[in-house]
């Protein structure tokens, strides 16, 4: 397979004074008292791979919004193609040709895969009604062109997975051959992202200019020749990635040196820790063997590629997957997890993946999301005493480094990563002594990153334990004592010292060496 | 997961198909409802001497007509998301108009089917409207209008009354050649045209609105627009309604939609339509008005007393509900990937 | 859920701040609407003067409020529900039996009352309970649990009462309605029974995790909130209330029948809603249905004496309600500034 995308040092197709694709000039966006983008501006050339850089709350979806016809800045200039560009509705957007493939998917999961490609209008046949042969013939063309042929067009999107939807999303932006394509985390649920970029290539050689936002530098440096760093919603710095460091980029874009997430952790694997989480042959849902053991002051790491039993795994340790067989133990003791409750009473602090669906409450306060697994220890007769809540509430925010006057906001207000370190403050407020962590740093800024690690640190050394899944392996290596990877449901290896490394582990969950 | 592009995860190892077509019938729920409906005549059958003779199935057909009517409005509704309570107050309101305004002969029964049309259109519209362009939410909005409508039909009739023709109590009601119900053919004929409705751009939008307003906004379906059409198609729906509900009584009653406010959506739900929108439709809806109308007739006929009738009724609801529940989990289970 | 974007470590509305020392950073908003209703409805009190020597009378304010009291009971127990995402259907006929009940075992003697009203009470929550079983347990709709639920009880209430129920008005019941020396005394009752129910809501465990289920189900779940019991207990206190309404009406009426309940369904929901209440969940406080059934019983009433043709009595009540629901937009202030209308998603 060709070696990764390498960024050309000169778009293919720019000429000298050529009109660029996009001008951004003095983007503001305020939602009544909230200041959204306060000074946006960037431009991107023909052909070019822009990448959108910042912490989350800088203004990165804003950005999007705008240039999608979702929402109409307050001032400042768009131009596409030298040409003014302010689109009232998505669909202007699109038929000025810009075309947006979003973070949080825009498909319908009750339609057919067909049904979803071709809307708004349908292809028609007689008397001009729909026709679904039709539909379906020309929605299997668009998915052969772009490498989706194992994509049925007549299958329902919410019986596909995860990383098809992913694809069905970015290709129906591409198809619709844009002048402009605006890719939001297009590789948040892909576990090979070389399609994505096979087509990225190709259209830029043809002069379509892409923006790129991604939280992953690497991928960011292979394809991208010049970024733009956000901070607070204004546009810091475009940089040239080739001559810029990872550290230096993180600097502009928290504003001051970044706590090193990279810090090597300095205590030595603990085999001999006894025993505080373990799982011996568990199976259900999509694992079919899985041992494992996390000692007392252990954090012990799953890496896999997508689908491949790591989800099942930590839902049965959260109680919310039936186990079929195998055994759980806690503390050394066998546990059956029939429900979340089950799990919190054996003393499991489940963090889910999807914080927004899973695991906070958008309208409640953020202190209320935070006691909510503590109001029986802080109610009495059934009354919940405040004084004693709000004391609780303090001290859990100055462990997590959640400045206090977030606390009496509702929770929907704050940015991703302050909304993680709110669920994870709530988990650690109900006493749970084993964390199991599934993916806690997703969508999360660099800053918040290093708070999350530092408590999980904590945590451990007090005595507790935790389990944690990332898809990024840099940060499983410098985070965790041992690594376990999963494939095809079953323990493809343990890395740990030495062995732990970016190769072992990515060979490993291929499935290629023991 | 960051890796060096050397290994290749693009394809699955089977392809996904759509589901066969015994599996899809499993999980929709006019398959439930269907056999539901079959049950209850085999019982009726039993029970009744003459349970499967023409006339008596001309009068069930009758009976059940105005309700599988407004079910199949009601059904678009809440295929988008929302709760249509004007039901009721529409069809007495067209129901009273018809019997004051309509004419003799087939041009008056036109006539006083064009008015109820025109009047179910108007409420649909201002519902509409008001749901989709101003944001109010459904079933507080459309409570609202049901109660006007309501007084609205008190102004023009405060009793029972009017003067229905011949032609509408007799001929509509009647078997069209002595053998096929007329009842029944409208009925076909209002599902002939939403399966046509159903397979426009209008159509898919309704089903994508339900699902996901934000995504369907998105893919560029005109949300607000198919939440108009919705409404408006289901004013018309009420209003037919209405109109049969005339022919079939003979006469206008203020108070005449009250019943159907809750029976329309008994109807819905027995017929397998997600509340929580884009899943379901008419058919099914259409059925489980036929079913909650056959009910009542076996209920009579088996000598439950009339005091317990609703027991019955209520219970029949739920346990179409949970058969259908159960179906539904059994039928997307063969959809799951490996 | 609306996306209200942060900018980096910038608090964001700062309308939120200035709810401190409040649950729900929305309680500002919810509590001025409730406060608004109130105004209205004795705006509309003063101005029915206008009528007739007998109207806006501090006599008919207080007898507006003291036939409220039976939709405001009502209205608790739905917005219990409402708050949860759910509906309850059969409070009409949770009314009706609550009424007949009574009027059958406590009538007549004072000392009936000790043990015939706990009783009724316990059986209207069991019945709601079941609702809440089927609701939670087995998952089906609200909308049909309740409705079917309400059906069957009122096909049981009509079969063993065969038609006409019997029985005795209760005096100690009636004495709640009377003038005493002190006022009526329901009324003392109707303002501590609204203060306990807003605490219950907002001070009690138990309130903010109805809050939280309402809010988001799939997460409250994840988080081990006991879902099922929570589901039950608010279904439970559904039919309850409503059975507590139709024990208080025995003591109004002196007397039930088998319709008791019927008018009282719709406006239950109108009452929530129009106090402010999201009729998806996780929104709302007593507070504002209590208003709402104020504001909705003082509308019928004066409506009522108008001396106008029914038909438009109906038209003008469901005028008003439909004037409150636009009042009461989220967005209004956005769609006054822009004319237009914003992306918000449809319950």
């Amino acid at each position: 397979m060709a070696d990764a995308l390498a960024p050309s040092s000169a778009p293919a197709s720019s000429r000298a004074g050529a009109t660029k694709i996009l001008d951004m000039s003095g983007i503001a966006k305020s939602y009544g008292a909230t200041v959204a983008v306060r000074r946006v501006s960037f431009d991107i050339e023909p052909g070019e791979i822009h990448a959108l850089l910042g912490e989350n709350g800088a203004g990165k979806s804003t950005v999007v919004k705008v240039l999608s016809g979702i929402v109409a800045p307050d001032t400042g200039t768009l131009t596409l193609d030298g040409q003014p560009y302010a689109p009232a509705t998505p669909m202007a957007a699109r038929a000025a040709g810009v075309s947006t493939a979003f973070q949080e998917l825009s498909l319908l999961p009750n339609l057919s895969v067909a049904e979803n490609l071709m809307l708004p209008r349908q292809a028609k046949g007689a008397a001009g009604l729909v026709s679904v042969s039709q539909s379906r013939e020309r929605a299997a063309a668009m998915l052969a062109e772009y490498g989706l042929g194992h994509i049925h067009p007549g299958v329902q999107v919410h019986a596909l997975s995860l990383a098809d939807k992913q694809r069905i999303e970015i290709m129906r932006a591409v198809a619709r051959k844009p002048r402009l394509l605006v890719l939001d985390e297009p590789t948040a649920a892909l576990s090979d992202p070389q399609w994505l970029f096979d087509i990225l290539e190709r259209i830029t050689a043809a002069g379509t200019g892409v923006l790129y936002i991604s939280h992953r530098l690497s991928e960011v440096r292979r394809l991208c020749r010049r970024g733009t760093v956000l901070r607070n919603g204004e546009s810091i710095e475009t940089v040239s990635l080739a001559g810029v460091e990872d550290a230096q980029i993180f600097k502009l874009m928290v504003g001051s040196a970044a706590r090193d997430s990279h810090a090597a952790r300095s205590s030595a694997p603990k085999d001999t820790a006894p025993e505080a989480l373990a799982v011996t042959k568990l199976a259900g849902g999509t694992v079919q063997d899985i041992s494992l053991r996390v000692g007392k002051g252990e954090i012990v790491g799953v890496a896999a590629l997508e689908g491949q039993g790591q989800r099942d795994l930590f839902r049965m340790l959260a109680g919310l997957t039936h186990a079929s067989a195998g055994e759980i133990r806690i503390d050394g003791k066998p546990v059956r997890l029939s429900n979340p409750a089950d799990a919190a009473k054996a003393g499991i602090g489940f963090v889910p993946e999807e914080r927004k669906t899973e695991g906070i409450f958008l309208g409640l306060q953020t202190d209320t999301n935070m006691t909510l697994p503590l109001l029986g220890k802080l109610s009495r007769f059934g009354v919940i005493d405040r004084t004693r809540e709000t004391a609780a509430v303090l001290e859990e925010a100055g462990r997590v480094d959640m400045a206090s006057r977030y606390l009496k906001l509702r929770i929907g207000a704050l940015s991703g990563g302050n909304q993680q370190k709110a669920l994870i403050g709530r988990v650690l407020m109900s006493g749970a002594r084993h964390l199991v962590l599934f993916d806690p740093t997703r969508g999360v800024d660099v800053g918040t990153k290093a708070v999350i690690y530092d408590v999980i640190r904590q945590f451990v050394a007090q005595g507790g334990s935790a389990l944690v899944y990332s898809t990024e392996l840099a940060e499983l290596i410098h985070l965790v004592d041992r690594c376990v990877v999963v494939y095809r449901g079953k323990v493809a290896g343990v890395a740990a010292g030495d062995d732990l490394t970016e190769p072992r582990l990515v060979a490993l969950a291929a499935g290629h060496g023991a | 997961m960051n890796h060096p592009a050397s290994t290749s995860m693009s394809t699955s190892s089977a392809q996904l198909r759509p589901q066969p077509w015994y599996r899809r019938m499993l999980s929709d729920g006019t398959t439930i409802i269907v056999a539901i409906l079959a049950v209850l005549t085999v019982i009726f059958a039993a029970t009744q001497a003459d349970a499967l003779s023409g006339s008596v199935l001309n009068d069930i057909l009758n009976n059940s007509l105005p309700l599988a009517l407004a079910a199949a409005g009601g059904t678009l509704v809440v295929l988008t998301r929302g709760f249509d309570l004007s039901v009721a107050g529409v069809v007495s309101l067209t129901n009273v108009l018809v019997a004051v305004y309509g004419g003799d002969g087939p041009w008056g029964a036109l006539q006083g089917a064009a008015i109820a049309i025109a009047a179910g259109a108007a409420v649909g519209a201002i519902n509409g409207y008001l749901v989709a362009y101003w944001n109010l939410q459904s079933i507080a909005l459309t409570l609202a209008s049901m109660i006007v409508c309501s007084g609205v039909t008190l102004l023009i009739l405060d009793a029972p009354g009017g003067n229905v023709s011949d032609f509408m109590t007799y001929t509509l009601t009647d078997r069209i050649g002595g053998v096929v119900p007329a009842a029944l053919v409208i009925a076909v004929v209002a599902y002939a045209l939403w399966r046509i409705l159903r397979r426009t751009d209008w159509g898919v939008g309704l089903y994508a609105t339900g699902a996901d307003e934000a995504a369907a906004t998105l893919a560029g379906v005109p949300v607000k627009r198919v939440k108009l059409i919705s409404y408006v198609l289901a004013g018309v729906c009420y209003g037919l309604a209405g109109f049969m509900l005339t022919a079939q009584t003979s006469t206008g009653t203020p108070n005449a939609g009250d019943p159907f406010l809750l029976l329309v959506f008994a109807a819905i739900a027995l017929g397998g339509t997600s509340f929580a929108g884009g899943r379901g439709g008419v058919a099914g809806s259409m059925l489980g008005a036929l079913t909650l109308t056959l009910l009542q007739k076996v209920l009579f006929s088996t000598g439950v007393s009339s005091f317990y009738t609703g027991i019955f009724q209520g219970v029949v609801m739920i346990a179409a509900v949970v058969v259908a529940v159960v179906f539904a989990r059994i039928g997307s289970r063969g959809e799951a990937l490996a | 859920m609306t996306q209200t974007p942060m900018t980096g470590g910038r608090p964001a509305d700062t309308r939120d701040n200035a709810a401190a020392g409040g649950l729900f950073s929305r309680m500002d908003r919810d509590v001025r609407t409730a406060i608004a209703l109130f105004v209205i409805s004795f705006v509309l009190i003063a101005a029915s003067r206008l009528l007739g020597p007998n109207f806006g009378s501090l006599a008919q304010m207080k007898a507006i409020l003291v036939i409220s009291s039976f939709l405001m009971v009502v209205a608790f127990g739905q917005q219990m529900v409402i708050l949860l995402g759910g509906l309850d259907l059969s409070v009409a006929s949770m009314m009706t039996l609550g009424g007949v009940l009574a009027f059958k075992w406590v009538g007549g003697s004072d000392m009936a009352v000790v043990w015939g009203v706990p009783a009724i009470l316990l059986i209207t929550a069991a019945l709601g309970a079941v609702s809440g079983i089927g609701v939670s347990l087995v998952k089906i709709p609200p909308f049909i649990m309740t409705l079917a639920m309400g059906v069957i009880l009122y096909g049981v209430t009509l079969g063993f009462t065969q038609g006409t129920p019997t029985g005795q008005p209760s005096a100690a019941l009636s004495t709640l309605f009377a003038n005493t020396a002190f006022g009526v005394p329901i009324l003392y009752l109707m303002v501590a029974g609204t203060a306990a129910c807003c605490f219950l809501q907002m001070r009690t465990g138990f309130g903010r995790k109805i809050y939280a289920l309402g809010t988001n189900p799939t997460a409250a779940y994840v988080a081990a909130l006991p879902v099922h019991r929570l589901t039950i207990a608010a279904y439970a206190i559904s039919g309850a209330s409503a059975g507590l309404a139709g024990i208080l009406m025995l003591g109004y009426v002196r007397g039930v029948t088998l319709t008791l309940g019927q008018s009282y369904l719709l406006p239950s929901v109108a009452a929530v809603v129009i106090g402010g209440t999201s009729i998806v969940g996780g929104r709302g406080i007593y507070l504002g249905a209590a208003a709402g059934a104020v504001l909705l019983t003082t509308l019928s009433t004066i409506v009522a004496s108008l001396g106008i043709a029914q038909g438009w009595r109906t038209i003008v009540y469901g005028a008003v309600i439909f004037v409150a629901l636009v009042l009461l937009r989220d967005d209004l202030a956005t769609l006054l500034k822009r004319g237009g209308s914003s992306r918000k998603k449809q319950p």
